[in-house]
C-alpha cells in the first residue's frame, strides 16, 4: 500500500520572492509556461516529455474552470493526467503526492506541478480584477451567501489567518505554557539560514530574539516577525518515473511517503484546536516510508507563523505533545544546528509567495537532497520531512523524500 | 448612524438561530442521537442524522480561546480596538465565534465562565456576544450602552512657566517621549459630511457609505485626512508648560504632515504630543510640536503633524 518510491522529483524552478508592487505582472498562463519550461530545463527534460499537469485551481487569473485544459493548450502538451489542487498552503505537498501516485499507477510518466503567484496585468474594464481586489479585503474568508464563515465569523470581525493562529497559540499557552523567546528563536534561526540564501527576501538582514520580541504585536501573542509576509513569486516542480529519473540532470529525489488530513476550515470548529491535521498526515507518511521522525536529516516545515512550526514539531512526532517548548530550547534550527529546519529561511524569511509559499519548502528539500544548496548545504542530506499547511491548520499534508 | 460592519446574510437553514437571538434566546440544533450542532446545518456532522430539532439553551459558556488584536482585522472594526475576539464553548459542547464585551484584556482567562450578551446595536440583526459571568455589562446592548468610557478631557496639569527668552529653559522642553493622551472625540459621519460641504472634499470614499461598503478598500467611509488634522482644536492636549514673555504667538504651519492611517467613520480619536525641537529664528523662538492623532486603541497614528509655533 502507498507509494513505492517509483516516482521522483527531478527538477524545479521558482521566481525570487519580490514585493507585489515591484514584481513583474504576468498572466498566469504565461507564468505556467515560463516556470514549467524552466523547471524542465533544470531537470534536463523537455515539454515533449510532459504528459501530466497539476495547477492551482482557485485564484487562477484567466479562468475559474477548465484551468488544466487551458494551461495544457497554452503550453502545447498532451496530457494523460490533468488536475487542480485547492489546499491553500498545503497545495504543493498535495501536488507532489498526487503526481507521484499518478505516475506509479501508470497514468502518466512526467508531471509538471505549477503555481503562478505573481499578479496578472489588468485591463481598464476588468470586472474580474475588481472582484479579486474587493474579495482580497477578506483574505481567505468567503463572503458568499451560504458560507458559514460569512455568516458566523465576519460580523464579529473574525477574519483571515492571524487571529485564528493567535487563538491557537493562546490555547496552547493555557494548556502547556508559553515561552515567547523560544518561539522567537524559530524566526531567528530561519533568518540565519536566509542570510545564507541569496534568493531569500530577507537575505542580508539578520535578526535577534530581542528584535522579534520588540516587533509590533499584531494579535496576542503573535508579533510581526513571527508572521509571514505575503509576496509575489511562483514555482514549478517536475516529477517523473524513477527509471526515467536516473537519466535526468540531478540526483533523483524519490517520494516514499505521503499523508494528508483535512478537518475543518476554521479552528473554531475543530474538536481540539491543538490536535492539528499534520498529526494523522505525518503518521501516514512516516509509516508509508518505513521511517521515523528521528531518521530525518532535515525538516522543511510549513511556517506561516512560529506557532505553526511548534505544533507541527509536536504533532508530526519530532517531540511529544506539550514538550515542544523544551524542544525549541534545546535545538538549533540553523543549517549548522542539531535540527536543520527550513534551511532556505522558511517562508518567514524566504518570503511567502502566496499559494506557492509551500513549494519553497519542497524545492529546498529537493535541492538539499541533490546537494545543490550552496553555502547552506547539509552534510547529511538524504532524507527529508516536508509539511504543508493550508488555512488555519485546516488542511495539512506531509511528504517523506529520499535521495536515490 | 448605520452599522458599517459586515452583517450576516441569514439563510433558510440558519434563520431559527438569528430569530432566537432577536428574542434574546440562544438556539442551537440537536439531532435525534442527542448530538449538539453548531453552526446550523441540515444534517448532524457527528452521526449523519438528518433529523434535527432547534432547542433553546441557556447560552452559558466557558472561554475556549481568545486573542486581543492590536491591528484591526478589517478597517471597519477600528472603533473596537483592541478587538477581543473569542471562541466560546457552550455547556452543550459546541464552539461559537464571538467577541467579548465589558471586559478588560488583562482580565481575560481561558476557561472562565461567560454569559451571553444580546447586541441590538446593528439594528437589523442581533449579534451574540459574551461577557464574564460576574461582569457589569448589560444583558442587552443598545445603541447607548457602549462605549461607557468617559470622554472628558484630562485634568489640567500644573504648568511650568517658561520664558521664550530663556533659551536653556526652552530647550529643556524637547523630549523623545510623548505626553499623556488628550480627551477623546468621535468622528461621526455627520461631521464628515459637514466638512465635505464646507471644504468641497465630498469624494464618495468619505461620504457614500453604501458605495464604500462594496467598492472602498476600507469597507466603510473614512474621514478626510484634513478633517482629522483640524479636529486637533477639539482635542485638549495635556500641556505641562506655558510659554511666557512673548508679544505674539503665531501658528506658522507645519514642517511635516502625514495622513498615515485611515480614520473610519464612527471611530473615536485622541492625540498626544511631544516638543520635537526648539530653535532661535530671526523673528523669535520657534517650537516644533509633534502632534500625533490616533484612533483610540490604535498603536499607529492616523495624523502626524509637526506643528510650528513662533513666539515673537
Amino acid at each position: 500500500m502507498g507509494l513505492r518510491g517509483q516516482a521522483a522529483l527531478v527538477g524545479a524552478a521558482q521566481y525570487r520572492p519580490e514585493k507585489y508592487a515591484s514584481a513583474p505582472r504576468m498572466f498566469h498562463l504565461e507564468q505556467v509556461a515560463d516556470l514549467a519550461t524552466q523547471a524542465l530545463d533544470d531537470a534536463g527534460l523537455s515539454l515533449s516529455d510532459v504528459d501530466g499537469l497539476i495547477t492551482l485551481g482557485p485564484q487562477f487569473h484567466e479562468a475559474s474552470m477548465f484551468v488544466p485544459a487551458m494551461a495544457s493548450e497554452y503550453l502545447g502538451t498532451r496530457l494523460n493526467f490533468a488536475e487542480v489542487v485547492d489546499l491553500g498552503g498545503a497545495s504543493s505537498v498535495g501536488m507532489v503526492w498526487r503526481a507521484a501516485a499518478a505516475i506509479e499507477m501508470g497514468m502518466c510518466d512526467t508531471v509538471v506541478c505549477v503555481i503562478p503567484s505573481r499578479m496578472a496585468p489588468t485591463a481598464p474594464d476588468d470586472d474580474h480584477a475588481a472582484q479579486v481586489m474587493r474579495a482580497s479585503r477578506f483574505g481567505g474568508h468567503s463572503t458568499r451567501f451560504g458560507a458559514p464563515e460569512a455568516e458566523m465569523d465576519l460580523p464579529y470581525g473574525h477574519m483571515a489567518q492571524n487571529t485564528g493562529y493567535a487563538m491557537i497559540a493562546q490555547r496552547y499557552a493555557a494548556t502547556h505554557g508559553y515561552d515567547a523567546a523560544a518561539l522567537a528563536r524559530i524566526a531567528v534561526d530561519q533568518r540565519f539560514n536566509a542570510c545564507h540564501n541569496p534568493q531569500a527576501m530577507f537575505f542580508g538582514q539578520p535578526i535577534t530574539v530581542e528584535d522579534v520580541l520588540a516587533s509590533r504585536m499584531v494579535a496576542e501573542p503573535l508579533r510581526m516577525l513571527e508572521i509571514v509576509m505575503p509576496v509575489a513569486g511562483g514555482g514549478a516542480m517536475v516529477l517523473t518515473r524513477a527509471d526515467k529519473a536516473t537519466h535526468c540532470r540531478h540526483r533523483s529525489v524519490k517520494v516514499t511517503g505521503c499523508g494528508e488530513h483535512v478537518h475543518s476550515k476554521s479552528p473554531t470548529y475543530a474538536a481540539d484546536m491543538l490536535a492539528t491535521p499534520i498529526g494523522p498526515a505525518s503518521r501516514r507518511a512516516f509509516a508509508m516510508a518505513g521511517r521515523t521522525p528521528q531518521d530525518m536529516h532535515m525538516a522543511q516545515i510549513y511556517d506561516c507563523y512560529t506557532i505553526t512550526v511548534l505544533l507541527t514539531l509536536e504533532d508530526a512526532g519530532f517531540c511529544r505533545k506539550g514538550e515542544g517548548l523544551e524542544f525549541l530550547r534545546t535545538h538549533d534550527f540553523t543549517f549548522n544546528g542539531n535540527f536543520p529546519m527550513n534551511t532556505h529561511g522558511g517562508q518567514l524569511s524566504f518570503g511567502q509567495t502566496g499559494s506557492a509559499g509551500g513549494m519553497t519548502q519542497v524545492i529546498e528539500a529537493m535541492q538539499q537532497i541533490q546537494g545543490r544548496a550552496g553555502p547552506r548545504q547539509l552534510a547529511r542530506h538524504d532524507l527529508a520531512y516536508v509539511s504543508g499547511t493550508g488555512g488555519v491548520m485546516s488542511e495539512q499534508g506531509a511528504l517523506i523524500l529520499e535521495g536515490a | 448612524m448605520g452599522w458599517n460592519k459586515p452583517l450576516p446574510q441569514v439563510t433558510e437553514i440558519s434563520a431559527p438561530f438569528w430569530d432566537g437571538l432577536r428574542k434574546h434566546s440562544v438556539r442551537i440544533q440537536q439531532c435525534d442521537k442527542d448530538h449538539w450542532i453548531f453552526f446550523p446545518r441540515t444534517h448532524c456532522p457527528h452521526c449523519g442524522s438528518r433529523s434535527l430539532q432547534w432547542r433553546s439553551v441557556s447560552g452559558a459558556a466557558t472561554l475556549y480561546s481568545f486573542t486581543v488584536t492590536r491591528v484591526p482585522t478589517l478597517p471597519e472594526f477600528t472603533d473596537e480596538m483592541p478587538q477581543l475576539l473569542a471562541v466560546v464553548e457552550l455547556s452543550e459542547g459546541v464552539h461559537i465565534n464571538t467577541t467579548l464585551v465589558g471586559m478588560e484584556a488583562a482580565d481575560i482567562r481561558i476557561g472562565q465562565a461567560l454569559r451571553p450578551v444580546f447586541d441590538e446595536r446593528p439594528g437589523t440583526h442581533v449579534l451574540l456576544r459574551y461577557t464574564a459571568i460576574d461582569s457589569a455589562a448589560p444583558q442587552v446592548l443598545r445603541a447607548d450602552s457602549l462605549p461607557g468610557q468617559a470622554l472628558a478631557p484630562p485634568a489640567p496639569l500644573a504648568r511650568r512657566q517658561i520664558s521664550c527668552k530663556d533659551s536653556a529653559a526652552m530647550q529643556s522642553l524637547v523630549s523623545d517621549t510623548f505626553s499623556a493622551w488628550s480627551n477623546q472625540i468621535e468622528v461621526t459621519q455627520a461631521s464628515i459630511d459637514q466638512f465635505a460641504a464646507l471644504s468641497g472634499d465630498d469624494y464618495w470614499i468619505h461620504t457614500d457609505p453604501a458605495k464604500s461598503r462594496t467598492d472602498s478598500p476600507f469597507g466603510t467611509t473614512i474621514a478626510q485626512g484634513s478633517l482629522v488634522q483640524v479636529l486637533i482644536s477639539r482635542l485638549q492636549l495635556p500641556l505641562d508648560y506655558e510659554i511666557t514673555g512673548s508679544n505674539n504667538m503665531v501658528n506658522y504651519g507645519s514642517d511635516r504632515l502625514r495622513f498615515a492611517n485611515p480614520v473610519p467613520s464612527g471611530c473615536r480619536i485622541h492625540a498626544r504630543y511631544r516638543v520635537k525641537a526648539v530653535q532661535a529664528v530671526k523673528s523669535g523662538m520657534q517650537l516644533t510640536m509633534e502632534i500625533n492623532i490616533h484612533v483610540v486603541g490604535q498603536e499607529r497614528p492616523s495624523v502626524i503633524n509637526d506643528l510650528l509655533i513662533l513666539y515673537m
